[in-house]
């Protein structure tokens, strides 16, 4: 009983305590790097996913259809109309440098718990020598290699519109519906020997 | 132990000759009576005359394809024994496990890799239920002939089975979250999930999805799936049931990776990747039939597999115990 009273008042704590009293303790403390890099990483893609909405309100809706027609000419519209509104775009817009940083070492560190035959298994079907940037399409005729579940599981979640996607030894942000690159983190993938 | 039926030697082919030329001096079993009363009946001769018969009535027959989409001859020729098939032991949908078009994916892609090879069918509005592969643009999921309903992974039902087409290529949390929160609500005797890579395999090439497996087995298991199909591999291999589930990988419908099962593989308990393959299924009550055939429509493995029992849920009455 003397414990769940002690929790009650320290989850109380925040709310009874003055306003100037949090502000000067959150002063105190510095912000979490990785935790402001990770937010700020979250705010870019909402941001995206913003305009990704915008330009689908502006082409016509497609759901299920026979035609293959169809698809294609609605995911390139798609496609067109994201970058009329993005047109400077550039790598890291969304990703961010301090993000890359993280995603760089989350990856790192993922790839040395692995066996070397695993670490090749993830490689396996690479297209190594594809050529990247930002609002490029995704070629159909080069294979979506699957990212490694476990490592998903460790990265921010992303909305339905967008992907992770290891191509080579980077990071591509993806946008599934529109079969766009929206933006790349180079050298993140390390190179390890067998 | 057998990993392929016609690999090296020609003995075995020579054993089984002698062996079918004994037939008539045994009894045969019930399974070859079905499937010479049904060759009989139906089957031209010289197609796709090794498949079986169903045993039941009523049951839930289905095709499993994957790797398909190459629009080459060998898919071509797959898609004609399929619908052979189909006269003898007809078939009510497929199950398609990846890799649908390979290469381009323009309008007339489309057709060479998927309507034309399996018109016959589609012209019978046998319907197909896709799952995407890694060489899949995503948006496959809009293509109605594919019935994936616009989603990237999905359910189904057919009498009591129920079907998990996942998506192996991008395993997210909310779609682990989706394939837990599915299975615990399915009341059905059979589950069955079906993607593109295989949680064990023993080929040379790409072998099992470990990590895959470490993030969807214990799902599995908790939730009592009987089977899973996958496809990636490109040939024919029945694991050993593995915790007490059968894996099929079953990815040459089109493509071949001649050779490539590990030769002493201790998973194996059939494999056949000397040609394409696609496989034929029936689910009857508690009992799944199952029979991999070849691209020239010989039967390479056949058996049967029984529902597992899910194990007993925790009560749901909030009582702490």
């Amino acid at each position: 009983m003397t414990r769940f009273v002690l929790i009650l008042a320290l989850s109380l704590l925040p709310v009874a305590m003055p306003a100037g009293m949090a502000l000067a303790a959150s002063q105190e403390q510095p912000a979490n790097p990785i935790g402001t890099a990770v937010l700020g990483f979250k705010d870019r893609v909402a941001e995206y996913i913003k305009l990704h909405k915008e330009a689908a309100s502006k082409v016509p809706k497609v759901t299920k259809t026979s035609d293959a027609t169809d698809m294609q000419s609605r995911e390139a519209a798609l496609a067109a109309t994201i970058k009329q509104l993005r047109p400077h775009a550039k790598e890291l817009d969304v990703f961010g440098t301090d993000f890359r940083a993280v995603l760089a070492r989350e990856v790192r560190r993922d790839f040395l718990g692995r066996s070397a035959a695993d670490r090749q298994a993830v490689m396996q079907e690479q297209p190594l020598k594809m050529r990247l940037s930002v609002n490029m399409t995704y070629p159909t005729d080069k294979p979506l290699k699957t990212f490694p579940a476990q490592l998903l599981q460790k990265l921010p979640e992303l909305p339905p519109e967008l992907e992770y996607r290891i191509v080579g030894h980077h990071i591509v942000l993806r946008d599934v519906t529109a079969n766009l690159v929206v933006d790349v983190a180079r050298d993140i993938v390390p190179k390890i020997a067998g | 132990m057998s990993t392929c039926l016609h690999r090296s030697s020609r003995w075995p082919a020579l054993l089984l000759a002698l062996f079918l030329g004994a037939l008539p001096l045994v009894a045969p079993p019930a399974p070859m009576l079905a499937r010479a009363a049904a060759i009989q009946a139906a089957a031209p001769a010289g197609a796709a005359g090794g498949t079986l018969a169903p045993r039941a009535e009523k049951s839930v027959r289905f095709a499993v394809i994957g790797d398909s989409g190459t629009g080459d001859k060998p898919q071509y020729q797959v898609g004609e024994r399929l619908a052979e098939s189909r006269s003898v032991f007809p078939f009510e949908f497929v199950l398609m496990l990846g890799d649908n078009i390979y290469g381009g994916e323009r309008p007339e892609d489309f057709e060479k890799k998927f309507e034309r090879p399996y018109k016959a069918l589609l012209d019978l509005k046998i319907p197909f239920y896709a799952s995407l592969g890694n060489h899949d643009d995503p948006n496959q999921r809009f293509y109605k002939p594919f019935n994936m309903d616009g989603k990237r992974f999905y359910t189904f039902e057919k009498d009591d089975v129920r079907f998990f087409a996942l998506d192996s290529n991008y395993m997210d949390q909310a779609q682990v979250e989706w394939v837990e929160k599915e299975l615990s609500a399915s009341k059905n005797t059979w589950k069955i999930a079906y993607f593109h890579h295989p949680l064990y395999s023993s080929g040379a090439r790409h072998g099992s999805e470990v990590d895959l497996r470490e993030l969807l087995e214990p799902l599995f298991l908790k939730y009592g799936v009987s089977v899973v199909f996958s496809g990636h591999e490109h040939f024919y291999e029945r694991l050993k049931p593995q915790n007490g589930i059968t894996y099929i990988t079953n990815g040459g419908a089109a493509k071949l990776r001649e050779g490539n099962i590990r030769v002493g593989s201790e998973m194996t308990a059939k494999g056949f990747d000397t040609d394409r393959s696609y496989m034929l299924v029936e689910i009857d009550d508690k009992t799944m039939h199952f029979q991999a055939l070849s691209r020239t429509g010989e039967l390479v493995d056949s058996g049967s597999v029984e529902a597992v029992k899910a194990p007993p849920r925790p009560p749901s009455d909030g009582a702490v115990r």
